[in-house]
């Protein structure tokens, strides 16, 4: 009877319904868009650093897990103690930049020879490898998402750079440049953010660590076989806060929409309030009707919302190719949960006013 | 005045010296004056009186909407100005059924479910044998899947009926039943009331302007300034 009464009241409102279910609908977008889009960066960057193939990574004394955020301060003559090493195969040393012009990407500064030792090559799409101080390499979804041709001119770091070649994407960032060049740039002469090594049998791995570790005692030796799951929203300094602050921002606005919402229901509703009351319904049934029709209408909103999430990929990922955008049922049920507890927690109070309306004041209002 | 009805039967409701006194700020105003009436089973009573005379707030009384100032109003054995809020809900769940003058039902609903939801707030779950005789009875079977804004006023106020007689009450309460409706519907409405009380021993208290609605009743009342000041059987 009282799903049967929370629908009529649903559908007698059409707008009001409208409005309260798109705004819940928002609130579950947004909480799994930035989760996806945090999530989906953060699983882009650990794949494609596990594509370069390498089996361990070494990096500096407290290094961040995050490759961009460490600076460059090793010098690259480690690289040859590191090569000399019983497990080790082959050595490429990296620097890392930041790009933070038409977009944010990192970029490798790599020898392309000790790079392909490791890697085992790019797959080039069009174009060449690396040969002048000048040129870059992109990957093919970056140059989908920018529109970038061989032979063209891309401006990167403060930088005229030639476009050499597309590769296949995966193998650690998007654009590559010569180290020497990076280095200059940079300032970071004969320095290296990063040595990718590659074992001689991977089950050597395991030892592999031990000697570097023995080598270089302070600094931060990872196998990359992990390195994904060392990856997450907690590694990043002020990412977690900035997911909890949009999700409490996501919660404020259905918060306060479900709460504005039922609150202008219940005055309308006040001499309907006085008539239930005069049929012996208690506050508590009265409080079940309007949290029930909260309940249905933030449902209305997750379902919605979760439509959306896919709409908004699909748009996102059209406008930026570039975009890892990743959505879960995890995120999708939290968030469902997230909307549901805020939007019957905004209206709590109109309820709580609805049951205490004095009966003989609600029949005859007007 | 007091008013003493029969020997040998109980009333189902006895109000004794009832005082009910609004306050605001400074001013107050009592409603009612020490009001005491007996209303024994099956009995149907109206009550007349001027605008402001404290009809309604009578029946708001002693159906337990409102609590008194001072005094006892015993319905049914309890004694509704010793209750809490939650007590006096219950009470009225279980033996009160209200007749609003403006129908006040539920206009989402259909006639079928705004009868259904006073059985629904009964607790007792849905009695289709009662439903079925109450329609019947109140002629309302082609009328049940139509909202109450596509029945007539005599068509609504038969669905409150409906409603206010699903749950088998001791006492139904009508305040100003025929008020909103046309010499027709208030003669056939007046007709079911009588019907109901005659028929089915329902005891009935009706709040009227209509000197001609009230002889439909067994006893009037005749208020005054909050007071009873005469009760004079119809017939």
């Amino acid at each position: 009877m009282i799903g049967h009464l929370v629908l009529r009241n649903a559908a007698h409102r059409p707008v009001r319904t409208a409005i309260t279910v798109i705004a819940v609908a928002i609130e579950v977008t947004l909480v799994i868009i930035v989760v996806g889009l945090t999530s989906g960066l953060l699983l882009d960057t650990a794949k494609r650093t596990e594509g370069v193939g390498a089996d361990i990574m070494v990096q500096p004394p407290s290094a961040s897990v995050f490759m961009a955020f460490s600076g460059a301060p090793m010098p690259v003559s480690i690289g040859k103690k590191l090569a000399q090493l019983e497990y080790v195969q082959a050595v490429a040393p990296v620097l890392v930049q930041f790009n933070s012009v038409n977009g944010l990407d990192l970029v490798y500064g790599i020898q392309p020879d000790t790079f392909r030792q490791v890697s085992n090559g790019f797959v080039f799409e069009a174009g060449r490898d690396l040969a002048d101080p000048n040129d870059i390499l992109v990957d093919d979804v970056y140059a989908r998402a920018k529109k970038v041709q061989v032979g063209q001119t891309l401006h990167v770091l403060e930088h005229d750079f030639h476009v050499a070649g597309i590769i296949e994407h995966g193998k650690g960032a998007r654009l590559f440049v010569l180290m020497s060049t990076l280095q200059e740039m940079s300032g970071a002469r004969d320095k290296a953010s990063i040595f990718f090594l590659k074992c001689d049998r991977s089950d050597h791995t395991a030892a592999a660590i031990d000697e570097v570790s023995q080598l270089l005692p302070r600094y931060e030796v990872r196998p990359l076989k992990d390195y994904m799951s060392q990856i997450t929203s907690s590694s990043l300094p002020g990412l977690d806060i900035f997911i909890n602050v949009m999700i409490g921002i996501a919660v404020g606005i259905g918060f306060l929409v479900t709460f504005l919402s039922m609150y202008t229901t219940i005055i309308e509703r006040t001499r309907e309030i006085g008539v239930l009351k005069s049929l012996g319904a208690s506050k508590g049934y009265i409080v079940e009707i309007i949290l029930s029709e909260t309940g249905v209408l933030c449902l209305g909103g997750v379902v919605v919302g979760i439509g959306l999430s896919y709409v908004m990929r699909i748009v996102l990922l059209r406008l930026f190719p570039a975009l890892s955008i990743l959505i879960t049922l995890r995120w999708i049920c939290l968030a469902g949960v997230i909307a549901l507890l805020g939007g019957l927690l905004g209206a709590g109070y109109p309820a709580w006013l609805a049951s205490r309306k004095d009966p003989v004041e609600a029949l005859a209002y007007e | 005045m007091r008013l003493l009805l029969g020997a040998g039967l109980e009333p189902i409701l006895k109000t004794e010296n009832l005082w009910k006194v609004y306050r605001s700020g400074q001013v107050e105003l009592a409603a009612l004056r020490g009001v005491s009436v007996e209303v024994l089973p099956g009995e149907f009573i109206s009550i007349m009186g001027p605008s402001g005379c404290g009809k309604s707030t009578l029946l708001h009384v002693i159906g337990g909407l409102a609590r008194a100032t001072s005094g006892r109003v015993l319905l049914d054995g309890n004694d509704l100005t010793q209750m809490s809020d939650a007590a006096r809900t219950l009470l009225r769940r279980h033996k009160v059924g209200f007749v609003f003058q403006r129908f006040n039902l539920l206009p989402t609903l259909d006639a079928y479910h705004n009868i259904a939801l006073a059985q629904h707030i009964h607790g007792n779950g849905f009695d289709p044998h009662r439903f079925e005789a109450v329609v019947g009875m109140l002629g309302l079977k082609e009328r049940l899947h139509h909202k109450p804004a596509e029945l007539s006023g005599g068509e609504q106020q038969r669905v409150a009926l409906a409603r206010a007689i699903i749950s088998e009450p001791k006492i139904v309460l009508a305040d100003e039943p025929t008020g909103n409706l046309d010499t027709k519907s208030s003669e056939s409405v007046l007709v079911l009331l009588r019907q109901l009380n005659r028929d089915l021993g329902q005891t009935i208290v009706m709040i009227t302007h209509n000197p001609e609605a009230a002889t439909y009743g067994d006893r009037v009342l005749h208020m005054r300034d909050g007071m009873v000041v005469n009760g004079l059987p119809t017939h």
